[in-house]
């Protein structure tokens, strides 16, 4: 039984980040939160302790595999952060494993099994 | 002497032996010796002089002509003879030399009758001299002679047809003599300096001659005696005539000893102009003319080296030319009385001298074209020893980083920069150890400016020669258009950036959205078919925005009302959408695709421009065809002070239009409105 439920959903598209919360919920997981940006994002983690970081790549404001550096690198209990794009994984090379990431979701195969598949 | 001469001289003696002889033994001869002495001095004058012409090969007719007159003369020695038919032979044939000597007269010097006049002359002479006494002898008994034998071949004794006769005979003289007369003085007058040289001798012995015989004529009636001295001089003056013709002749012959000084005149000319006058003094034709063959522009070419028609020189006038090793090397013009074989010799006498000069006219001409063409050239030529000397330079001093007094004699260290000076005399170096062409571009400051050029440098013997043109303007526009490409380029980047990042943003976030939504209501469907109609409702909206959003996009890239309906309709969906009222004038006609292209673009940016920054109430579009141009302009009342030079968007107009030939010009002065007008070839 995978314990990792508490999920933080990033992503500046507010339509996606409301059909992954459905998606997730419909699946077991607990959606704690949504952040639309990066900054949003490191401060909620902060807040709301979540297990998972659903983060997209490109933000506004950061650059998702920068935000994800940061998340896994601060003191403290660490999330662990699963990226999402709209586009192929390999578009990014070693980008994915050089963030600390647990690992890469393309957004249109997010589904509950597909994280579940990813934490392990 | 030739075989003729030899006839000539053994007729000569016979006829001499008969006439003495006639002479001598003649009872009706008063004066034997004088008749003898006066036809043997006169008929071998004659005949001595038509031998040696005889032995000319350019005078054998004239020396027939010398000869029969001779030869002949000794026919009216048959009238010394006792017996009455020879006698009367005699009176019938001794005019006969007179007309070969008119006939010798009227063909000086050139041995043929010129005209159709001296034809008739000649012809009628010779029809009176042989016809008349004829006529004489068969209606008039001799008169005046009472010791002589009687006509044996009278037919008619009427002194009335004797008097008819000789009247119709002397009007035919008269006719004869004036006709003679008259082509001679034309003849002298129309006669060059050589000619009359040659003609003097003979009009003034026979005038003597004439004027002797009338004056004698008229003495006799006088005085006998003075007649008698008269008639004396009379055979010289006549013996004098036909010597008079051999001088003409001659006078060719012993110009020839000229030739050997002309050879040695001629190695020692030093220019065309002293070659000319020689060959002017060895002919004795101050009017001769010299032209030289340039056979690799198949043209002749005077001493001065200017272009001659050879064809319409020699109107009226003998062409010689002048051959060397058997080519064609040069031409003399000269009068046409000139003696062929003297102008012969002096054709092979001078055709050294005349092939060296023809090989320095030729040299000349080549030298003149080379010159013509590097004045055509507008480069700078300079020419430098290996050293960096300026030894010499050819180009305008306004190019020049000193003046060109200054510029000779100095080093390339001396004047230029040192970095570009180095440059310089390694392309030297290399030019002249390897005789390629080095090449290299520089750049110097003249006037405060900052100008390039390319130098080219070419081995010319010891010394280097330089090309150097002046590549500023070309470097310019190089630069220029390589800007343009890069702009262009860049431009290309920037708006696939922005499609990806549209496409990404928008309609790839729909449909992601989508695929997930679609996915949960399918999840949802039996355990919660409320939840998921409202997703699928969600997703057919998102569907819709997508579509949209993509729609926007296509029309972004090209829109296809522009390809399908022109741009008449393309400018009235952008004015449609545009926030300001915008008024289109198009012509109806469609123009090239390209320029329709970049003419709806030109004016989708200026509206975008409109819309962001102009302030404006009202816009106005128009697009005419003007002299073979596209004419499109956009002007707007609003706040104007548009800087093209700032922002992507004017510039990147500016090079699409370049790209076209065209030409775009902006005038936004502050407060006034922006008017944008972009022109582009369009035939």
């Amino acid at each position: 039984m995978n314990t990792l439920t508490r999920v933080l959903i990033v992503d500046d598209h507010p339509s996606f980040r409301a059909t992954a919360r459905a998606l997730l919920q419909a699946e077991g997981f607990e959606v704690v939160g949504e952040a639309e940006n990066g900054v949003s994002a490191l401060q909620q983690a902060k807040e709301l302790h979540p297990d998972v970081v659903l983060l997209d790549v490109q933000l506004p404001d950061f650059d998702g595999f920068e935000v994800a550096t940061r998340l896994t690198s601060q003191n403290g209990a660490q999330p662990v952060v699963v990226l999402t794009s709209s586009r192929d994984g390999s578009d990014f090379g070693p980008l994915v494993a050089q963030s600390g990431a647990r690992g890469f979701i393309a957004k249109g195969e997010l589904s509950g099994a597909a994280l579940k598949a990813v934490l392990g | 002497m030739k075989r003729t001469g030899w006839a000539v001289v053994g007729c000569g003696i016979l006829f001499s032996a008969i006439g003495l002889a006639l002479v001598f033994t003649s009872d009706h001869e008063s004066t034997p010796a004088f008749t003898a002495a006066a036809n043997l001095v006169v008929a071998w004058s004659f005949i001595g002089c038509g031998v040696v012409a005889l032995s000319r090969a350019s005078d054998t007719h004239f020396g027939f002509l010398m000869s029969a007159v001779g030869l002949t003369w000794f026919l009216a020695a048959l009238s010394e003879s006792n017996n009455g038919l020879v006698y009367s032979i005699g009176n019938v044939l001794w005019a006969i030399p007179l007309a070969f000597f008119i006939h010798a007269l009227l063909s000086f010097p050139r041995g043929y009758l010129e005209t159709k006049l001296v034809y008739v002359t000649v012809a009628t002479a010779y029809v009176i001299l042989a016809v008349g006494p004829v006529l004489f002898q068969l209606f008039g008994e001799n008169t005046g002679c009472s010791d002589c034998p009687a006509n044996e071949l009278i037919v008619v004794d009427s002194p009335n047809a004797v008097d008819f006769v000789g009247l119709i005979f002397i009007l035919l003289g008269l006719f004869v003599c004036a006709a003679t007369i008259w082509v001679l003085v034309r003849r002298w007058r129309a006669a060059s300096a050589p000619l009359r040289r040659v003609l003097a001798p003979v009009f003034a012995t026979s005038a003597i001659a004439i004027g002797v015989f009338l004056l004698a004529a008229f003495v006799s009636a006088a005085s006998q005696t003075v007649a008698n001295v008269l008639f004396w001089l009379l055979l010289f003056a006549v013996g004098s005539v036909p010597i008079a013709f051999l001088m003409g002749l001659l006078r060719t012959r012993l110009a020839r000893a000229s030739v050997a000084n002309l050879v040695l005149e001629l190695g020692a000319a030093r220019d065309p102009e002293s070659t000319l006058s020689a060959l002017r003094g060895a002919l004795g034709d101050p009017s001769l003319g010299l032209a030289y063959w340039l056979p690799d522009r198949s043209r002749w070419v005077d001493v001065s080296g200017w272009e001659l028609d050879l064809e319409a020189e020699s109107q009226g006038r003998r062409t010689t030319l002048v051959e060397h090793d058997g080519a064609v090397v040069a031409a003399f013009i000269h009068d046409s009385s000139l003696d062929a074989e003297l102008a012969g010799a002096v054709s092979a006498a001078a055709s050294l001298s005349l092939a060296r000069e023809q090989s320095i006219q030729v040299v000349r001409q080549s030298e003149s074209r080379y010159r013509a063409l590097l004045n055509a050239i507008p480069d700078l030529m300079f020419r430098m020893s290996r050293d960096g000397t300026y030894l010499d330079f050819k180009g305008d001093r306004a190019d020049l980083a000193v003046p060109p007094e200054e510029l000779i004699g100095s080093n390339a260290r001396d004047i230029l920069p040192a970095e570009v000076a180095e440059r310089l005399l390694r392309g030297i170096g290399q030019a002249l150890d390897t005789g390629d062409v080095a090449t290299g571009d520089y750049e110097l400051t003249l006037d405060g400016v900052q100008r390039t050029f390319e130098a080219r440098i070419v081995r010319d013997g010891e010394e280097a020669v330089l090309i150097v043109r002046d590549i500023s303007e070309r470097k310019q526009q190089e630069g220029e258009l390589r800007s343009s490409r890069v702009r262009l380029v860049r431009a290309g980047d920037e708006a696939r950036r922005r499609l990806e990042r549209n496409l990404h943003d928008g309609a790839q976030q729909r449909l992601v959205s989508l695929s997930l939504a679609l996915r949960l209501a399918h999840a949802r469907l039996r355990d919660a078919p409320e939840e998921a109609e409202r997703l699928l409702a969600g997703a057919s909206e998102e569907l819709a925005q997508a579509l949209e959003e993509l729609r926007e996009l296509a029309r972004g890239i090209h829109p296809a009302v522009l390809s399908e309906r022109g741009l008449s309709a393309a400018l009235e969906a952008l004015a449609g959408r545009a926030p300001v009222p915008v008024g289109v004038t198009v012509p109806p006609d469609r123009l090239p695709p390209a320029v329709e292209a970049a003419a709806y673009y030109v004016i989708s940016e200026a509206l975008a421009n409109v819309a962001k920054y102009a302030e404006a109430s009202a816009v106005e579009i128009s697009v005419t065809r003007q002299n073979g141009r596209a004419v499109i302009e956009v002007a707007d009342d609003g706040v104007g002070g548009a800087d093209p030079t700032r922002g992507s968007g004017l510039s990147g107009l500016v090079d699409r239009v370049e790209a076209l030939d065209g030409v775009l010009k902006v005038e936004s002065e502050p407060g006034a409105g922006t008017r944008i007008r972009a022109e582009f070839p369009c035939e």
